[in-house]
């Protein structure tokens, strides 16, 4: 188990210097520079000259590129142009916000799915087994931004019950220790300020969930079918479980095996794909602030920011592999 | 009974399953969900190819006035589905929007499968350095969210209908060349590819003429729902604003960005291009989904 956990950490190494190199060459690919988007078009070219020299950028490529794996190697991950905050700074504040919507949508997506599944090929061919089908269906269909507009356009416009922008009431001053919010509403044990918190999530991890959500229904049902007429759910029968423990125990336990597969891949892509969602409720995450970033020709945020999304994806990814060799003891890892 | 009447016997016994194609074809033809996106789809394409014909407008005619002073005038009987800000009619560039999507699917995808079909099959038949190489770089590739990278290559391409096609197209690369290495992973050892090298094939042959066409099923099926998510990504794109540049183009992805400042008093004007984008992308995977079915080994023969 160790080996095996030592070995997939080594592999992170090889994939994150790729990833890095990438992400530095398509920098430079890109048009327009940092100092022009900074300075304007009509910079002097003594102006552009020094904010160059000031970021390094007049320097051979190979020298950019060893820099900055010093940079990052010393945790610097450098300062943002637009904000001249660092990035390290920036994750930290808006890193909690993507995680905190991320876990959102997964729960609603499991606390619905699951319950959805499981009922559906328990009742397999009946017309809800078809309706929940359906419904999986046309919620891998609806784009995310339009799933968004709709639930803004009816909870928050219409009947006026939930905010649908920002993380809290804008007008409220608040201490964020943590930058959970909901968990700084709970250590400063303020109630008005966890119902304010969840108010603001309820939407976007809706919307983010739509898709695990609809994923997680089929993968239940199809794992429910598969478990379902293996002969030790036929022994536990026969030998006059109740059928309540036999679902829990026999069938549900094992069909979560493919479940936590697909948790673990959709929660690293709703942590570093909540772009969209982000951007229809303002929310202050990562994924908006890589989309401004990008707008903004922000090298450093970039950098640092994909980077930092990289290792996230393969680390969750890891712990996956990892939760799936504890959760299956009939898995034995070379 | 002979031998001979004895494999006569079999033959007939097994000429009704003609082949995985055939068979698939039968059970395709059964399948309700597959017949409803290939309705879908078909619809679609019909809209697509008489835009010009079927709307009853133009999709740029601009008309100010009528928009009058709040954004905007409703359903009515000359604009069944309102106007939008400028004053075009929303269900005649919803029609032309089909134009748009179905290219941007067509576009994305056979990019994304030729440059992944051409890494992956040479990766798994070459193997070795080649293959490390190839799928080390697909890792990388995985290794950054799809709509990030897509951004990102919009970003380096500048924004547009085409750059935001190749976007979308080049983050399928990885998906379609894993697949393609198992596949041809699987085939180069069967006796077939073994017969042909005996007989002194060329490489490059038995690759394209014996390999390609029986590692192809999977690929299919996985075209027809990357075509699926190929339109929710560009239209997300579309979102963003890193679309057409041109406002006039009727993009169903561009529609929606510009109703968002409009959701309180024209909400209809989402509505369309919305449900365009659900309904269409609901008939490729339909017909993925049932490709998948129809083209399982393990049901070959239950048609």
């Amino acid at each position: 188990m160790l080996r095996f956990v030592v070995r997939r950490l080594l592999l992170l190494v090889p994939i994150l210097l790729g990833v890095s190199i990438l992400v530095f060459a398509w920098i430079r690919a890109l048009p327009g520079s940092p100092a022009e988007s900074l300075l304007g078009e009509r910079a002097t070219p003594q102006a552009v000259a020094q904010i160059r020299h000031q970021y390094g950028l007049d320097k051979p490529i190979y020298v950019q590129y060893w820099n900055y794996l010093k940079t990052i190697g010393s945790g610097n991950l450098g300062t943002s142009i637009a904000s001249s905050r660092t990035v390290t700074y920036e994750i930290g504040h808006r890193f909690p916000a993507t995680v905190e919507l991320a876990l959102a949508a997964m729960l609603f997506a499991l606390a619905v799915g699951i319950p959805l599944g499981f009922w559906s090929a328990k009742r397999y061919g009946s017309w809800f087994d078809r309706a929940s089908l359906v419904a999986s269906l046309i919620g891998i269909s609806i784009p995310i931004f339009f799933l968004g507009l709709i639930l803004k356009y009816i909870f928050a416009v219409r009947l006026g019950w939930l905010p649908s922008i920002q993380r809290e009431d804008v007008t409220a001053v608040r201490p964020h220790p943590t930058n959970f919010f909901i968990l700084d509403a709970l250590l400063n044990g303020d109630p008005g300020a966890l119902w304010d918190a969840i108010k603001h999530l309820i939407l976007p991890a809706i919307a983010l969930g739509s898709i695990p959500l609809a994923i997680v229904t089929r993968i239940t049902r199809a794992a429910v079918l598969d478990v379902q007429n293996e002969d030790y759910v036929r022994t536990a029968k026969a030998k006059g479980l109740r059928p309540l423990t036999v679902d829990s125990r026999h069938v549900l336990r094992n069909a979560l095996l493919p479940i936590s597969t697909i948790v673990g891949l959709q929660t690293g892509l709703l942590l570093s794909g909540a772009v969209l969602t982000e951007t229809i409720f303002s929310w202050p995450g990562v994924g908006s602030w890589l989309k401004d970033a990008i707008f903004n020709r922000d090298y450093p945020v970039l950098q640092g920011g994909i980077l930092f999304l990289a290792v996230v994806f393969v680390v969750v990814n890891l712990i996956v592999d990892l939760s799936y060799a504890i959760i299956n003891p009939r898995i034995r890892l070379q | 009974m002979s031998v001979v009447e004895l494999e006569a016997q079999e033959l007939a016994l097994e000429s009704p399953t003609g082949g995985l194609w055939v068979d698939a074809w039968a059970r395709l033809r059964r399948n309700p969900g597959a017949i409803t996106g290939a309705a879908l789809v078909a619809s679609f394409i019909v809209i697509a190819i008489f835009a010009p014909l079927i709307a009853p407008h133009d999709p740029t005619e601009v008309d100010i006035l009528a928009v009058g002073t709040s954004c905007c005038p409703g359903p009515s009987a000359h604009h069944w589905l309102g106007i939008d800000q400028l004053g075009r009619d929303e269900l005649s560039r919803i029609i032309f929007g089909a134009r748009y999507s179905l290219v941007i699917g067509v576009v994305a995808v056979s990019t994304g499968l030729s440059i992944g079909l051409l890494l992956g099959s040479i990766a798994g038949y070459v193997g070795g350095l080649v293959d490390s190489l190839i799928m080390r770089l697909m890792d990388i590739m995985l290794a950054i969210p799809g709509l990030l990278l897509a951004i990102g290559l919009v970003a380096m391409l500048g924004p547009g209908l085409w750059q935001i096609m190749i976007a979308v197209g080049v983050t399928n690369v990885p998906i379609f060349a894993r697949l393609l290495r198992g596949s041809v992973l699987a085939q180069r050892e069967q006796d077939f590819v073994l017969a042909a090298r005996a007989v002194g094939v060329r490489r490059r042959q038995i690759l394209f003429s014996h390999i390609l066409p029986n590692a192809v099923a999977p690929v299919i099926v996985q075209g027809t729902l990357a075509m699926a998510t190929a339109i929710i990504d560009v239209a997300g794109l579309g979102f963003l604003g890193l679309g057409p540049q041109d406002p006039g183009t009727p993009e169903w992805g561009t529609m929606l960005t510009q109703v968002d400042r409009y959701l309180q008093s024209a909400p209809f004007l989402a509505f369309g291009p919305g449900v365009a984008i659900v309904l269409s992308v609901l008939g490729f995977n339909l017909i993925g989904d049932g490709l998948r079915e129809a083209l399982d080994p393990k049901l070959r023969g239950r048609a």
